[in-house]
């Protein structure tokens, strides 16, 4: 593409970071419109080095210089930082030159490697990913940093770091992978606990965004997050419940109850599932949105209601609710969500969760197993 | 934004029309007093995932381009959606256009492309029916429902996906394909513009889907057209897109060079309003609405509308009022059955389809407006209407039900296109037996003629398949009787019986087993059952039903057992039982 640099002398790929790197600190000086538009040049060519066009093929020696001058700049931060400051272009054109670096592998690195860029920060700035996450902060940068963050949580390192992130166990600063201890509880005020804010506060854009990278962080990494919600197990549910399943806000709700129903029945969340059915308050929760006016809430809390009621130890607190409502219960559903004629699993499993509760013993029975104990309550 | 300050922002004037997903209003911002077009979806009203709709917006709201249709916002009130979009005049018409102004059009979608695709996107649903023209005569692109974005410039995508006669072969045969898709799909666009409709437009949408890959690239005839204008649309219909031009290189074709001002375009919004004043038809013309979602396959075998197809057969006879009858006279409660006949389908389609729930609720009149102008082919062209033609994917690579699903739909519902809707088949026979054509016998034998390779043998089959829809035309209630007695003829016969049970599945004699052609392999698939979306969400294991269970789903049979109940309780004792095992030492 001669047009891009053929009317000004190029600027050498290796000065490009340098460059940028000026340009955002002088975002907030005078000039500041000035230098926004430099910067929004600066990225364009950035962008263009790392991707090519559709025409011409980048080349991984200039990619490679790119990458590096990145890091030793600490660009990386300074552009999940800043990124809401950007222009609009500008925005979208960060969000490549994220995509492009922390996916970069030199061409003599291992296909199996991880990715140079992303490599270092996971283990020496964790930072850069924080600041993807607080990129929900603000409107602008809500998608591109969710894109990018997306991306990222591909690699369970990553992912680790986001959900393991918490600023008060002293030490700020770069601890890396190597810093997580997954047996510690959290404090809460890790970056992570922050999307239940977003989630729940955000505009649609941007709490729908935002629930897109919690369900990613939630699900992508399956051992990960057993272990996380493990330990982690009244501090995540207490929030989940208040702020998502029974948030005033539709979408959020009908997503997060969905959310919660593939969380609860992923296999590798035994142990999470065990003590979640185990809580009578979490079944009264649950019974509660069977009964909401909104057909699709009803409809996502009884695939959480069934996990209660299929559940063959039931806790004493649950048989309890359940036979107290049996009847009410069991009338409900005959008549629950009867216009869903051709969902035959559905069907199928209302039948089988009247013929549970009709065949429950009068009385509540010890249950032969409880729940694995959890780093909650263990200790 | 809190949530009731995004809507108070705007005044609701009136409703430009309800679509297959909402219904559009007219509205001016308050703030800054320009005029817009929201949509509203209800979203309790669908299944549909709202992260469909939510990456729809995602695309739309990364765009600037004048050559775009322009997000503003949108924001939840209740369970309602709002969109924002900026509103835009007409939809285009296809036909009735002549050399220059398809130059014009094909300028301004090929800027949009350009954009488009340096952003990394791609369209894959480029027709006529998603381009709209403002009274300024400016083109826009518009209906993002199946865009995609690619983290990667250069990376592909295998997601079936589009409307077949636009589908560039390479998406038919997913073999990977990427944003030169689009390019094939305008040259189809240049050729519905200017013939009236897309090639092969007269043909089946499924066997469309063999004819694109199979045969060679479609070509501009007739010598009343410039040797540009044929050389640009061959350009664009390079069957290899490799070699296939780029949006930025068609801009330099001399078809596109020579191309006018927009403003000639103004003539066609006048003609357009002047004929549409001499129908004296409510003003209800629809803007904005995209194909906000993907083909969800569950109550969507009537969703096959293929617009500028109606334009060639339908024959206009004053059926809008035998439609409307016919939803008046249709139970809705009759559901599951209702979409089965054509009239109601020509109905529930645009509006009905996906939320019978809802209809129930509030059958409103409104949705007639829509609906009534379905089978008066014309007023197709204003705005991308509920009539856009839906399009389908295969949810991911790996759901074989879904895949199903989406092709099953095709046969379903553009037989119903292509024929005038008839009114009369309301009786439950008639329903029935519309049921059984388009979920039975169609398929079968769209799957029979795929595997068959002799073309005797192939043709004969086709003459019954012709005759037995002409049976299905006229008499649905007799189809219905007669494959009611030839069910009860076969059982009846012992040996007939035991041979023709559903469980075997008997190989054509003399039928070579591969069977030529490679898309032979889809419609193989067709005949299974649509009805697995919400088991596909929920990752069910549900395996694709035997076909032949449809003949015992038919009324009057034995309802299939309830095998699955005991599903759930094996899935949890498993888990229960593996948890254990699994327990952590000492936990």
């Amino acid at each position: 593409m001669s047009f891009l640099f053929g009317r000004r002398p190029r600027t050498n790929t290796v000065d490009l970071p340098k460059q940028a790197k000026e340009q955002i600190s002088k975002l907030d000086g005078p000039g500041a419109a000035a230098k926004a538009e430099e910067l929004a040049k600066t990225l364009g060519q950035m962008k263009f080095v790392l991707q090519g066009t559709q025409e011409t093929e980048s080349s991984p020696e200039q990619i490679y210089s790119l990458v590096t001058g990145m890091i030793q700049e600490d660009l990386l931060y300074l552009l999940a930082l800043n990124l809401y400051r950007l222009p609009f272009e500008s925005r979208k054109d960060a969000q490549v030159i994220f995509s492009y670096v922390l996916r970069f592998r030199p061409p003599s690195a291992s296909p199996k490697s991880e990715p140079m860029a992303l490599s270092y920060v996971i283990n020496n700035r964790p930072e850069v990913l924080v600041e993807l996450c607080n990129g929900y902060n603000h409107t602008e940068s809500a998608a591109p940093a969710g894109t990018v963050l997306r991306e990222v949580l591909k690699s369970d390192a990553a992912t680790a770091i986001i959900l393991y992130h918490d600023p008060s166990e002293g030490s700020p600063g770069a601890k890396g992978l190597t810093g997580i201890q997954p047996e510690a509880r959290q404090s809460g005020r890790g970056v992570f606990w922050n999307f239940f804010d977003w989630i729940d506060r955000g505009s649609f854009d941007l709490s729908a965004d935002a629930f897109n990278t919690f369900r990613d962080l939630l699900t992508k990494h399956k051992t990960i997050v057993a272990q996380y919600l493990s330990t982690n197990f009244d501090l995540f549910f207490n929030k989940y419940n208040t702020m998502l399943v029974q948030s005033q806000n539709y979408v959020t709700k009908r997503q997060s109850i969905k959310l919660l129903g593939e969380i609860l029945l992923d296999r590798a969340n035994y142990a999470v599932m065990t003590a979640y059915v185990d809580r009578g308050e979490h079944l009264k929760i649950c019974m509660n949105l069977l009964r909401d006016p909104r057909k699709m809430v009803q409809y996502e809390g009884f695939h959480v209601f069934k996990v209660f009621v299929a559940n063959p130890h039931k806790s004493i607190a649950v048989q309890k609710i359940l036979l107290i409502n049996r009847d009410k219960l069991l009338e409900f559903l005959r008549h629950f969500l009867e216009d869903r004629t051709e969902d035959e699993q559905f069907i199928d499993e209302r039948e089988f969760l009247i013929k549970q509760i009709r065949n429950m013993p009068p009385t509540p029975v010890e249950p032969a197993q409880k729940p694995a104990l959890l780093g909650s309550q263990a200790r | 934004m809190s949530i009731e300050a995004g809507a108070s922002q705007y005044t609701v004037l009136h409703e430009l029309g309800s679509g297959s997903f909402g219904t559009v209003y007219k509205a001016i911002d308050k703030t800054t007093g320009e005029i817009v077009a929201i949509k509203h979806i209800d979203l309790e009203s669908t299944d549909e995932d709202i992260q469909d709709i939510q990456s729809e917006i995602s695309i739309l709201s990364s765009c600037t381009s004048p050559y775009v249709t322009q997000y503003k916002a949108s924001f939840l009130r209740g369970h309602k959606l709002w969109i924002v979009m900026e509103f835009f005049g007409w939809g285009l018409k296809p036909g009735n256009l002549n050399e220059a102004h398809v130059a014009i059009i094909c300028r301004e979608l090929l800027l949009g492309l350009e954009y488009l695709h340096q952003e990394g996107k791609i369209h894959r649903d480029v027709k006529a029916a998603n381009v709209l023209l403002s009274t300024s005569g400016k083109v826009k692109l518009a209906d993002f429902g199946v865009a995609t974005q690619l983290t990667n410039i250069k990376s592909q995508r295998n997601t079936f996906v589009g409307t077949p006669y636009w589908m560039a072969p390479e998406v038919i045969q997913e073999a990977g394909y990427d944003y030169k898709a689009d390019i094939w799909s305008l040259g189809i666009t240049a050729l519905e513009l200017i013939n009236g409709g897309p090639p092969h437009a007269d043909v089946h949408p499924m066997k469309v889907l063999f004819l694109i890959p199979k045969q060679s690239a479609p070509r501009l005839e007739g010598s009343q057209y410039s040797r540009e204008f044929k050389d640009f649309i061959a350009q664009c219909l390079v069957k290899d897109c490799d070699r296939r031009p780029s949006a930025k290189e068609l801009l330099r074709h001399k078809f596109i060079r020579s191309a006018g001002k927009v403003e000639a375009l103004q003539e066609l919004i006048e003609r357009r309003q002047l004929w549409d004043g001499a129908r004296e038809r409510p003003s209800h013309p629809k803007y904005y609405e995209e194909t906000l979602h993907t083909m969800s396959p569950k109550n969507d075998p009537d969703e096959w509308v293929f617009d500028t197809l109606s334009v060639i057969h339908a024959n206009g006879q004053g059926l809008a009022s035998g439609a409307e009858e016919a939803l008046k006279r249709l139970d809705i409660k009759d559901a599951p059955l209702d979409y089965s006949s054509p009239p109601p389908a020509t109905v529930i389609r645009g509006t009905v389809r996906r939320q019978p729930s809802v209809v129930l609720a509030s059958p409103t009149k409104p949705r007639q407006a829509s609906s009534q102008r379905r089978p008066l082919q014309p007023d197709m062209n204003f705005g991308n209407s509920a009539s856009t033609v839906r399009v389908f994917r295969r949810v991911s690579d790996n759901s074989t039900a879904a895949q199903v699903d989406s092709d099953i739909s095709v046969p379903g519902t553009t037989r119903d296109e292509n024929r005038p809707p008839m009114a009369e088949t309301v009786t439950k026979d008639a329903i029935y037996g519309r049921r059984l054509f388009n979920k039975v016998i169609d398929p079968s034998f769209q799957e029979v003629h795929a595997q068959t390779g002799n073309q005797a043998k192939r043709d004969a089959l086709s003459r019954l398949a012709d005759a037995w829809s002409a049976l299905d035309a006229i008499d649905p209630e007799g189809e219905y009787q007669l494959m009611k007695l030839l069910l009860e003829k076969v059982q009846n016969d012992p040996k007939l019986s035991v041979h023709l049970s559903p469980s075997k599945t008997t190989s054509r004699d003399g039928t070579p087993q591969a069977s030529p052609q490679k898309p032979g392999a889809k419609l193989v698939l067709a005949q299974n059952n649509p009805h697995l979306k919400s088991h596909r969400r929920r990752q069910s294991s549900m395996l694709p039903e035997d076909p032949k269970e449809k003949l015992v789903n038919l009324p009057g049979q034995a309802i299939p057992g309830m095998e699955h109940t005991k599903q759930l309780a094996d899935v949890l004792y498993g888990r229960w039982a593996g948890g254990l095992r699994n327990r952590w030492p000492g936990a």
